[in-house]
């Protein structure tokens, strides 16, 4: 394969590339021009045929959810995802900085596209600097016309504004961001209904995470079906891969997808540092499955990684050389996710602490002979039983570490009996 | 989608409407599926992952939760397989993580939802020794009720409670993880008034109630269904009783009524029934030493008969009276009417708030009509103050289906921030506003209305005309597809107060909802005891005494014809009229312009639960059980009659009601010296005085029959002939859930009822005047709140009067200073509130507030009352 020549990161390395007029002279908001003189059926037409699948974790087509909003609801929503939390993850902090106005022209289409005349921005509140480019980016947005009313002399009008989040991993589930938009404690909702039929203050609301906004704009001026001819079978387009942990060179790589992780990390990333060998790889942020050494050859695309028994997730590749401790590994993931868990149900709330407090014991040499059963047995009441995903990844470190190192929670646990 | 949907849970094909719950679907297959979130009357959540069933289908079995899946046709599920079990054992072993195996001093043991499925379908083994967290016991989440944190499973039934039916979110998660808790906000506690719903609710003991707690173990008690007493609601309620006392009150469900909440007077303002200072023998005025003393029933029922009876003979039957309480049941009622119009021989009958309230005799079509309705026009009654559980309906519909409300009030109440228009009026104008409300619709209305307003404006040629003032309320009106039209008695006393009724009633009739006009009283049997003819002017079943017919029907039944000419009316028994009166169950002379002018009667009688002020100024006072000791009905404010039976041991020597007033008939009967079987005539016989002889003497004719009434039951079988529409109401037929009667039954001159739209004078406060509004406030200083628990008694406000904040700025007056408020009638010193919701130009001093400020000022009298504040 060709070396790829970055789609999606293409302006963030330009001075002052945050400012509209750069991103105007670098061919800015010329995918938005086009999608207007576009119908929107036929820019959700285009979106859909391009294969674009959400880039927040779930990986849902995008065109597809789209087209589950009812045509004739009065009122829709657009809730842009800068919610970025999950550890291992910098991608959308990187474009929201360096790139907001690449992600605000998607969301124009995007709105456009579906029928929305008011989006939100739920943010991370930490994300200090990106608070006050997409602030900036929007305003500027508003003084050029492609905010407010008649864009570009379109017709359409759209709002935009920016809410912060207050510090919750769990605002990253879409339910949960749309109950913190309400101002109300963020927890995820049940679903069905699903946020394209009941979203943001009952309304038809539409989710999507801010790379995947990203792509929207160049899947508008190139075309579905350039677009389409990136990627694998079931996972089209570029994605960034955010590398880190024991590597020479970690940061946000572009590729795309099915680029093998072992060329990621070896190529891209600069290998693993001290020359040193890889002893596991979470291949998509920490709520997916570990992958040991034999398998980093697997193509980074969703089907390629489920089919490894992981996940492609956010694309947050971690690597972790042969030095690694892997129950601290378990036990400082677990301990994220306890301090993460909303509360809202019995097994994540409460299950969850009594594993953390066990992989504590076994970390600090304190463990019980049945502890690692125990673990077992917490996990089982956990993963796959909780209201959503969070308390399922929450077992996964625990789980496939146990799969894996076996051995090594047997050592520290013998280490315990010798005391 | 099909209406039924067929699926099989365990192999058992169950057929249920679409869009029924698994959880639901299998309750209706028999089989068990544990849960704590889950709640029929809640949304489904799904928080505490009990009901994790499989569902069985071509890829293979997925589990997931039956509270919050719907059923789909040819849906599997297996609720017993070794997976399932698995989990509800995991899943109870983490609930019980953390919480606290108090069971053996927690209320809620021996009824515990978590308790039995950890029996059911728990391990038997904790596998955890690590401590537990602590948290707060012993929290108060309201002054009524306790929060215990660690026993807490987050089930959020409380949250979600107060959410969907009370739209109060005063409950909240916080924290997060393994520390979330459920608390109040900083500074807010629990206010809703049907808050003690979620001690009901809550599937372990960490909501307990404030005033029962530790009074009961749940297998001990004896549970009677009962009805609460104190609002013409009529709730279905549990009184659980242990070793003779009342020991709490719990909701019962009735789809009809109450669904199966209940308010917090309900639930918590049962202390009276066995407080300390309960009357617990008859009491007669020493004729030496002129206090009150302690009798026996014989002697103090004897001394009734003698002292009523002499005036009688002195005077004429007329100048005796009775005025009882709409609290009464339907069997006391109609017997005290029958005691005075059949032996006495007076329509002299009457209760506080009767004949002066000009009450549309059918009460509410039904109050699940409340569901069904569209708009709810809400004229001088808050349904928040005066009966919660309509509030609670009527948000219900508000808030699920849309329903918008039209307030015509005194007072911003708390249901006018709903969708809908509030009318603010100043009182004694409402008549005026809905004649300009009913012209206005009927213009709206093109042709016909046109015709009909020319008719109406023939008769009320001053009438203002058709004005474009509320062009949205006319349009709200007339979307209306079934509204309900609600008044209260504040609008309906006196002359004002016929007026609006019937402007009210040419509005609705307008709109051709003639028959959705509905009056809500203030006494929890306020509907049966008007329906047992105690009033001045209305026979049982609402015959006017005039109807020569009915008086001679009654005749027959009784013995005894009751006269034709209407009796004298509560004020004016009160203000003179009779030498000698009967007061049962109403504290009348808590007003002291009242007890001043019982103070001038020859002879007094008062049958109560408590030595009352007005029964300290009695000659004797009976003894009487509350409604929880004694048998009757009740009949509530869509006519529905349920049964109260006796749930506790009567308290001292009380007696029910029906049972004194049937010694005392008896007595007189024996008096009179005939019709009596019992015996006790024989012993009175011999030394008749003279009036009793003079009597039998001028007395020719029919005799009264005798009053042969072992039960409160056979009572309500002769109140089933003197009403035609309690014909029916037999207690065994009215079960646990009670009847309703068909507003269609009654035909007797009430649909022209001299209604008119007469011409109301509108009143405006003169300058530094303001005008008295004195509408309810739910925890008020009635009497029962008097005796209640010190946990309720403190919610007894001090009593304040409250301005609009604009009037208090213009007055420069300080809220929080003590003003003296005077009227024609009266003057009062009260602190000095400020309150948004009065409207300018009035002061609103809520009804029943202690030492009965707004009553003093002449609030209650159906004429508007201009108030000077010093």
């Amino acid at each position: 394969m060709a070396e790829w020549e970055p789609v999606l990161l293409a302006n963030v390395h330009r001075p002052n590339s945050e400012k509209i007029g750069t991103y105007l002279a670098h061919g800015g908001y010329q995918a938005l021009r086009k999608a207007l003189s576009m119908s929107p059926e036929a820019v959700v037409a285009e979106v859909k045929a391009s294969g674009l699948r959400g880039r927040g974790g779930a990986g849902f087509p995008t065109g597809v959810k789209w087209g589950f909003l009812p045509p004739d609801a009065p009122v829709k929503y657009l809730a842009v995802n800068t919610d970025e939390g999950e550890p291992g993850t910098f991608k959308d902090r990187l474009i929201v900085e360096r790139d907001p106005h690449a992600i605000l022209e998607g969301v124009i289409i995007a709105a456009y596209a579906i029928g929305a005349h008011r989006a939100f921005v739920y943010i991370r509140g930490e994300f200090f600097l990106g608070v006050k480019r997409w602030i900036k980016a929007i305003a500027d947005a508003y003084q050029h016309g492609f905010l407010g009313k008649d864009i570009l002399g379109s017709g359409f009008d759209l709002d935009v504004s920016v809410h912060r989040g207050a510090g919750a991993y769990i605002c990253g589930e879409e339910t949960a961001m749309l109950e913190s938009l309400e101002g109300k404690r963020g927890q995820p909702r049940l679903k069905p209904p699903y946020p394209a039929q009941v979203g943001l203050w009952g309304r038809p609301t539409i989710v999507q995470n801010v790379e995947t906004l990203a792509n929207v704009p160049h899947i508008i001026l190139r075309g579905a079906a350039w677009y389409a001819s990136i990627g694998t079978e079931q996972s089209k387009g570029p994605k960034i891969f955010c590398v880190s942990g024991h590597v020479n060179r970690p940061g946000n790589y572009e590729l795309p997808l099915g680029t093998p992780l072992r060329e990621i990390i070896e190529k891209y990333a600069g290998g693993v540092r001290y020359g040193r060998h890889i002893k596991a790889v979470i291949p998509g942020g920490v709520s997916t499955p570990m992958l040991t050494a034999r398998q980093i050859d697997v193509p980074m695309a969703f089907e390629t990684l489920a089919a490894a028994g992981s996940a492609l997730g956010t694309g947050a590749v971690i690597v972790m050389d042969e030095t690694t401790d892997m129950v601290e590994v378990a036990r400082r993931i677990t301990d994220f996710f306890v301090h993460e868990s909303c509360g809202a149900c019995v097994p994540c709330r409460l299950g969850g602490f009594r594993m953390l407090e066990r992989l504590e014991a076994i970390a600090r040499g304190r463990g019980r002979p049945d502890d690692l059963a125990k673990l077992e047995s917490l996990a089982r009441g956990i993963s796959g039983l909780t209201f959503c995903p969070l308390g399922t990844g929450m077992c996964e470190p625990v789980l496939s570490g146990l799969a894996l190192y076996r051995d090594e929670f047997v050592a520290r646990l013998n280490t315990a009996a010798k005391r | 989608m099909p209406d039924q949907v067929t699926l099989t849970i365990d192999d058992v094909k169950v057929t249920v409407p679409a869009g029924t719950l698994v959880v639901d679907a299998a309750k209706a297959a028999g089989i068990d599926i544990p849960v704590f979130c889950s709640h029929p009357k809640l949304d489904p959540l799904g928080a505490c992952r009990m009901c994790l069933v499989e569902f069985v289908g071509s890829r293979g079995s997925r589990l997931d939760t039956a509270c919050t899946v719907r059923v789909a046709e040819g849906m599997a599920v297996r609720t017993n397989t070794e997976q399932v079990k698995a989990v509800r054992e995991a899943n109870l072993g983490f609930i019980l993580i953390n919480h606290p195996l108090d069971c053996p001093i927690c209320d809620k043991g021996g009824e515990c939802p978590l308790q039995d499925q950890t029996m059911a379908y728990g391990p038997g083994v904790s596998q955890f020794v690590e401590p537990k967290r602590h948290k707060n016991k012993r929290y108060p989440i309201s002054d009524l009720i306790l929060l215990d944190q660690e026993r807490c499973i987050l089930c959020w039934r409380c949250i979600r409670y107060l959410e969907e039916w009370e739209d109060k979110p005063q409950l909240g998660l916080f924290e997060r993880g393994g520390e979330t808790m459920i608390d109040t906000f900083p500074g807010q506690p629990v206010d809703a008034k049907t808050s003690g719903s979620i001690i009901d609710i809550c599937p372990v003991g960490a909501l307990t109630n404030r005033v029962a707690r530790f009074r009961y173990r749940p297998w001990e008690l004896k549970k009677t269904p009962s009805v609460c007493n104190h609002c013409p609601v009529g709730c279905n309620l549990r009184l659980d009783e242990r070793v003779h006392a009342l020991r709490r009150i719990v909701a019962r469900e009735n789809m009809a009524v109450n669904d199966e909440w209940i308010c917090d007077k309900g639930r918590f303002v049962h202390q009276f029934v066995d407080h300390p200072e309960r009357l617990k023998k008859p009491l007669v005025r020493d004729a030496q030493r002129g206090t009150l003393r302690e009798a026996t029933w014989d002697e103090a029922l004897d001394r009734v008969v003698e002292k009523l009876g002499a005036l009688v003979e002195a005077n004429g039957p007329n100048t005796v009276g009775g005025i009882a309480s709409p609290r009464v049941s339907n069997e006391a009622a109609y017997l005290f009417q029958k005691f005075f119009r059949a032996l006495v021989g007076t329509n002299n009958v009457d209760f506080a708030g009767g004949s002066a309230v000009r009450a549309w005799p059918t009460g509410l079509s039904a109050i699940t009509d409340i569901a069904r309705s569209d708009l709810i026009v809400l004229v001088g009654f808050d349904p928040s103050e005066a009966a919660p559980l309509l509030a609670v309906h009527i948000k219900r519909v508000v808030l699920r289906k849309g329903a918008k409300l039209l307030i015509i009030h005194p007072r911003r109440i708390e249901l006018a921030k709903y969708p809908g228009a509030y009318l603010p009026v100043l009182p004694g104008n409402e008549a005026a506003l809905l004649g300009e409300l009913a012209a206005a619709v009927q213009a709206s209305k093109g042709v016909r209305g046109q015709e009909a307003r020319g008719k109406q404006a023939a008769r009320n040629p001053q009438s203002p005309g058709p004005g474009p003032q509320y062009p949205d309320v006319v349009a709200l009106l007339a979307a209306a597809k079934s509204p309900l039209f609600i008044y209260g008695p504040d609008v309906a006393r006196g002359e004002r107060g016929r007026a609006t009724v019937a402007a009210l009633l040419n509005l609705a009739t307008a709109l051709g909802q003639g028959d959705k006009l509905a009056y809500i009283g203030a006494g929890a049997n306020e509907q049966g005891v008007r329906d047992m003819g105690l009033l001045p002017d209305t026979l049982p079943g609402y015959a006017p005494v005039s109807d020569a017919a009915v008086r001679e029907r009654l005749g027959k039944l009784w013995g005894l014809q009751p006269p034709a000419e209407a009796g004298q009316t509560c004020a004016r028994m009160i203000g003179g009229g009779v030498k000698g009166l009967f007061v049962m169950g109403d504290n009348l002379a808590a007003l002291p312009a009242v007890a001043e002018a019982l103070r001038k009667l020859d002879f007094l009688v008062v049958q109560d639960l408590f030595l009352t002020e007005t029964a300290q100024l009695a000659d004797v006072v009976l003894p009487a059980c509350s409604f929880a000791e004694a048998d009757g009905t009740y009949t509530n404010l869509e006519r529905r009659v349920q049964r109260g039976p006796q749930g506790i041991r009567a308290v001292g020597e009380s007696k029910a009601d029906w049972a004194i007033l049937t010694a005392l008939a008896e007595k007189w009967l024996a008096a009179e010296g005939r019709g009596d079987r019992s015996g006790v005539a024989p012993a009175a016989a011999p030394e008749l005085p003279d009036w009793k002889r003079k009597k039998r003497k001028a007395k020719t004719g029919p005799a009264a029959k005798p009053w042969n009434y072992p039960t409160a039951q056979s009572v309500l079988e002769e109140i089933g002939k003197a009403v035609p529409f309690y014909a029916t109401m037999r207690w065994e037929a009215l079960g646990e859930g009670g009847l309703q009667w068909s507003a269609r039954d009654l035909r007797v001159g009430v649909r022209d009822s001299g209604l008119s739209n007469t011409q109301s004078p509108t009143s405006n406060p003169r300058p530094g005047e303001f005008l008295l509004v004195s509408s309810p406030l739910f925890w008020d200083a009635s009497l029962f709140m008097q005796y209640a628990a010190d946990q309720v008694r403190q919610l007894i406000p001090a009593p304040f009067v409250a301005l609009n904040p604009a009037d208090l700025a213009t007055a420069k007056l300080a809220e929080g200073s003590q003003m003296t408020l005077t009227s024609p009638h009266g003057s009062v010193i009260l602190t000095l509130k400020a309150d948004a919701s009065v409207q300018p130009g009035t002061v609103w001093i809520p009804a029943t507030l202690p030492g009965l400020p707004a009553e003093t000022l002449g609030g209650g009298r159906g004429e508007p009352i201009s108030v000077v504040v010093r």
